[in-house]
């Protein structure tokens, strides 16, 4: 395991004109920034969009089996760090990532490693369910068929059919799978895009606000999903809804201005937070 | 920009919590203030003073009702969290406590209508004494508990555990004392099941009274003290870390 006071390595470190504008230093993170069993293991990342600085040295395990919820105000770095997690942020020009991402000991930002499979092994679902303009069945087939997980066209029916269980909507749609995905639900669009993510065989999930544009039964629907999936997943999910964070998760993070203020489980964020920031959000006292 | 304020962003929220606060601390005044009419009651010999102060025992019942239904409210329609949440657990407990605080005072005032109604024969003055000490006891530590509600002041609520610690052997002291009475003389036998009834009864007052100095340990520190000693909370609340707070004046941040 990698300890958080070793220096990060000399590739990650920030051009003195950035040191300069970082300053004040990252705030220490309160709580426990260690898990059991890591499968995620940040340390010491900073973001930069030019010349701001978004994530400011935050280190954090994300373990296996578990669901860890990202919190905090808008523009406080959560998606940032998420996209950081499959390097998402790779495909932003002026975007610039340091530290140490490890998934299952291996650094993600090596520069040996292939971005597809990364980002099958750390699949993402987004706010707003995006479906390709497919059937429900090539959107699910798409990415099994691409990284040729599926040798027969049988093997690709188990493939749909498997995810589109997993992801609690093979009932519904069983019986639709060459209609556009497009046609469904809003809720069932999210799920059939959850079902895509699993189709490739993940390691983690990463969620960016996944129920914001759901109504309260489809949210439901998909928080149930969220539960069943951490059997098989890390699931790492950045949420608005304080509520939301309490009923997913395990452990959860509160991020303010690029830091991470504070870790810990979610039934100790939610009850008896040790930062004053983290309280001062949860109850709503921001001004 | 300020980031942290001690109001809530939602404005009203502040105020229907400090609605039900003003109330729960009308509701514990009106507890205490019911125990020291019952006490002059006894001591004035007064019987029907006692009936009027066992008939207010209804202005606490429906305080307690009205209060309940704030806090279901609240809870509803805010869905409160970390300090919000403890606070109006907090508030919930203090008011269970403070209702059975009042249903005791009732029987203090019960022991006035049974020795001064009518023809009976009240019993004499010495073997009053303990209850009037006793009841000196309890009433400080409501005092004291209330006070520290209002303030969330924690080490005044540690002051009242400790009291509370102490409560088990004033009851006991009592007893024996009450025992020596009937020793002396055997007519006082008559008198000491009510008696002890009635320490009894301000036994629990002041058990009501550390439970709600309890709750407010838990509202303002997050610890849950039930069932420890008033040494063993110290020791828990010297451990904990301070809480870790961030300037926010100091932290330019990326825009």
């Amino acid at each position: 395991m990698i300890d958080s006071a070793l220096p990060v390595p000399d590739r990650n470190r920030p051009p003195a004109l950035s040191r300069a504008l970082a300053a004040p230093q990252p705030t220490a993170t309160v709580g426990e920034i260690h898990c059991a069993d890591p499968r995620l293991l940040c340390r010491n990342v900073n973001v930069h969009y030019g010349l701001a600085h978004a994530i400011r040295n935050v280190s954090l395990d994300i373990g296996r089996n578990e669901v860890l919820a990202m919190i905090g105000p808008s523009g406080c770095g959560k998606s940032t760090f998420l996209r950081c997690l499959n390097r998402m942020n790779d495909t932003i020009d002026h975007c610039r990532v340091t530290g140490e991402i490890l998934l299952d000991g291996q650094d993600i930002y090596a520069g040996d490693i292939d971005v597809v499979p990364l980002r099958a092994q750390v699949g993402m679902v987004f706010q707003k369910p995006n479906p390709f303009p497919k059937s429900v069945y090539e959107n699910v087939a798409y990415g099994p068929r691409i990284h040729g997980l599926a040798r027969s066209k049988r093997d690709l029916d188990e493939i749909v059919e498997r995810s589109l269980l997993r992801a609690a909507l093979w009932d519904e749609v069983k019986d639709r799978l060459h209609e556009p995905g497009t046609g469904l639900s809003g809720g069932q669009q999210q799920r059939l895009c959850i079902a895509r993510a699993i189709s490739v065989s993940p390691e983690v999930i990463l969620m960016d606000e996944p129920c914001s544009a759901l109504d309260p039964i489809a949210t439901a629907r998909v928080e149930e999903l969220i539960d069943e999936l951490r059997e098989s997943y890390t699931i790492v999910i950045v949420t608005h809804s304080m509520q939301q964070a309490a009923r997913v998760s395990q452990r959860t993070a509160y991020f303010h201005l690029g830091d991470l203020i504070e870790v810990g489980t979610t039934d100790d964020i939610f009850t008896r937070p040790s930062h004053q920031l983290t309280e001062d959000y949860i109850t709503g006292r921001f001004g | 920009m300020a980031y942290t304020t001690q109001q809530h962003t939602v404005q009203r929220f502040d105020s229907e919590l400090n609605q039900v606060a003003a109330l729960v601390d009308q509701m514990g005044h009106l507890a205490l203030d019911q125990l020291r009419r019952s006490l002059a009651s006894l001591n004035n010999e007064d019987a029907a003073d006692a009936h009027a102060i066992i008939d207010r025992d209804k202005l606490i019942n429906d305080l307690d009702v009205q209060i309940d239904e704030q806090i279901f409210r609240l809870i509803a329609r805010r869905q409160p969290l970390a300090k919000d949440l403890r606070e109006i657990l907090a508030l919930g407990k203090v008011v269970a406590d403070l209702e059975r605080a009042g249903d005791e005072t009732r029987k203090i005032a019960g022991l006035t209508v049974r020795f001064y109604e009518g023809e009976s024969h009240p019993p004499g003055e010495p073997i009053l004494r303990d209850i009037h000490t006793m009841a000196a006891y309890v009433c400080n530590m409501m005092e004291a508990s209330l006070a520290a509600f209002a303030g969330l002041d924690v080490e005044r609520a540690v002051a009242v555990l400790r009291l509370g610690d102490g409560l088990e052997g004033e009851f006991r002291s009592t007893l024996r004392r009450l025992s020596t009475f009937i020793m002396e003389d055997a007519r006082n036998v008559g008198y000491f099941v009510d008696i002890v009834l009635g320490i009894r009864a301000l036994d629990r007052f002041g058990v009501h009274a550390k439970n709600i100095a309890g709750h407010v340990i838990f509202l303002a520190a997050g610890e849950d003290v039930r069932h420890l000693s008033a040494d063993a909370v110290q020791h828990l609340l010297d451990g904990r870390p301070p809480a870790a707070v961030l300037d926010p004046g100091a932290d330019a941040g990326p825009s």
